[in-house]
């Protein structure tokens, strides 16, 4: 093993460890830091495999923006809204339900999730690695971007925009139906 | 840089294993760093206060040693030999991070920063996108910080400092951009090489350069933008439970910041270590100690604005004024 192995095998179990500790973290704010970890892991297999503008993109996007806008909107929910129905005061369905929709549920997606990944990786045809990647990746990106991909992008920004004005019509009709 | 090429090859020579000789230069560069920010925040902390003084007509710390020259030093000894304390309502783990994510960042920033033709740490062809996602880090330290302390004052001011960054994180992004669109790159080394071949940025683009220097006021969380620790208001912000060396980190990331934003301005839009007679690194520093003169001079001027006066500059005024920059200067480099 190189040492690029054993950095990989401690990025890689670094993000499944959070990922892991995302599902079962009892406290939300715990499960949302968690998973910036999660998040900044993927990043660093990003850069293992010499795609160091996708790193810096992940970071940026997910670790700065994504995780940060996941922790405002817990602060800004009730205690109540977090915690969910206290066991106490829960209906009797919901109270039954919880333990199965904690450790079954979960269980059964994430194996489903495996199989199908795994049967995908076995019959896909792997690319042997390229000899020589340049490491101008900004370049290759943006004429890729603005070349070939020009429509898939394009639209990309479109569905953004649409998501954002979105959000503010529904924040809106919340602020003004009260 | 050859000396360490020189000390890679010198262990090898010596029989190191030559995983182990790969991993020296790099950590012989961070200590080199970190000694670097720890000794430039030490006398940053002694120059504010000095500056504030004279300011305000008075002396500033003029005990220890001449004109209080290790009073900062004399600080540091005070901080290290404080009881560490953790208030017991907080939550433990996450209030023992926040100061080490906080500063973990701020400390890598200054890998890619070109302290001279060949003095950088690592001269990476992304570092603006990688300085503005380390920097991004901050939004999370300050959350943590604020959120852990289980303090109500704590968690407003986390609030009130995160909703800053996040306004003005993109029109300083987007004033920075256009300066990478000058140059035709994004390494901060080429940048300056760029500039050295034809004028200083600030000449083409005065108009990003305002936007860059307010949204960094912002983002340093420095008057006049220094809501999330307004004294009247929030006692001290996000770090009012914290004490001892976790204050200390907290406090010493807000001045590696400070030269971080400093280093970045004089590269971006002064020519960097570009200039004439003198030396590279000293011209680099001159231009980065004037830099941080101006942001203590502003701190200590003028008065701080209010919370919707923050959000309205950073969205109305900023924003449109950098996307008009952006624009103009695509303009001007096909043309060119």
């Amino acid at each position: 093993m190189t040492v690029t192995d054993w950095v990989f095998l401690a990025v890689a179990a670094v993000t499944l460890f959070s990922a892991y500790r995302v599902v079962v973290s009892r406290k939300i704010m715990h499960a949302a830091l968690w998973l910036g970890l999660t998040f900044f892991g993927v990043a660093g297999i990003f850069l293992l495999l010499g795609a160091d503008f996708l790193a810096a993109a992940q970071v940026l996007v997910y670790v700065g923006a994504v995780t940060t806008i996941i922790i405002f909107g817990i602060m800004l929910s009730t205690p109540e809204e977090l915690r969910g129905p206290s066991p106490e005061a829960g209906s009797d369905a919901a109270s039954s339900a919880a333990p199965t929709r904690r450790s079954f549920l979960p269980l059964v997606t994430a194996i489903g999730f495996a199989a199908v990944m795994v049967a995908l990786v076995n019959r896909g045809e792997w690319p042997s690695p390229p000899g020589s990647v340049s490491t101008d990746t900004p370049r290759l990106l943006g004429e890729a971007l603005f070349t070939r991909f020009v429509i898939p992008f394009e639209v990309a920004s479109v569905v953004l925009l649409v998501a954002l004005v979105g959000a503010i019509a529904l924040a809106l009709k919340e602020e003004s139906g009260q | 840089m050859d000396m360490f090429t020189a000390m890679h090859n010198g262990l090898v020579q010596m029989g190191v294993p030559l995983w182990l000789a790969n991993l020296v230069p790099p950590l012989v560069k961070s200590l080199i760093l970190l000694l670097f920010i720890l000794l430039n925040c030490m006398f940053l902390i002694w120059m504010e206060r000095k500056v504030a003084g004279h300011m305000q007509r008075r002396m500033g710390p003029m005990r220890t040693g001449p004109h209080g020259i290790i009073q900062s030093l004399a600080d540091v000894i005070k901080l290290i030999s404080k009881e560490d304390i953790i208030p017991s309502g907080v939550d433990r783990w996450v209030f023992v991070l926040a100061p080490i994510v906080a500063f973990a960042p701020a400390f890598a920033v200054f890998m890619v920063i070109p302290f001279g033709p060949t003095l950088i740490a690592q001269d990476l062809n992304i570092a603006l996108i990688f300085i503005a996602a380390l920097t991004s880090f901050v939004v999370i330290s300050f959350l943590m910080a604020g959120w852990s302390s289980n303090n109500k004052w704590s968690l407003l001011g986390a609030m009130r400092s995160t909703a800053q960054l996040i306004s003005y994180e993109v029109p300083l992004v987007i004033s920075v951009v256009a300066v990478a669109l000058l140059a035709g790159s994004l390494s901060l080394q080429e940048i300056v090489e760029a500039q050295r071949q034809s004028f200083w940025y600030i000449l083409v683009q005065p108009l990003g350069f305002l936007v860059f220097l307010t949204a960094s006021l912002a983002e340093l969380n420095r008057s006049p933008f220094d809501l999330s620790e307004a004294e009247q208001e929030l006692v001290a912000g996000y770090n009012t439970e914290y004490s001892g060396m976790r204050w200390a980190l907290l406090y010493l990331t807000e001045y590696a910041n400070l030269i971080t934003f400093a280093a970045i301005a004089s590269t971006l839009f002064f020519g960097g270590w570009s200039g004439p007679v003198l030396p590279p690194v000293v011209w680099f520093l001159i231009k980065v100690y004037f830099f941080i003169f101006l942001v203590m001079w502003i701190r200590w001027t003028l008065p701080r604005i209010r919370v919707d006066q923050l959000m309205e500059l950073g969205w109305k005024g900023l924003l449109p004024l950098s996307l008009v920059n952006l624009a103009f200067t695509g303009v001007y480099v096909l043309i060119r």
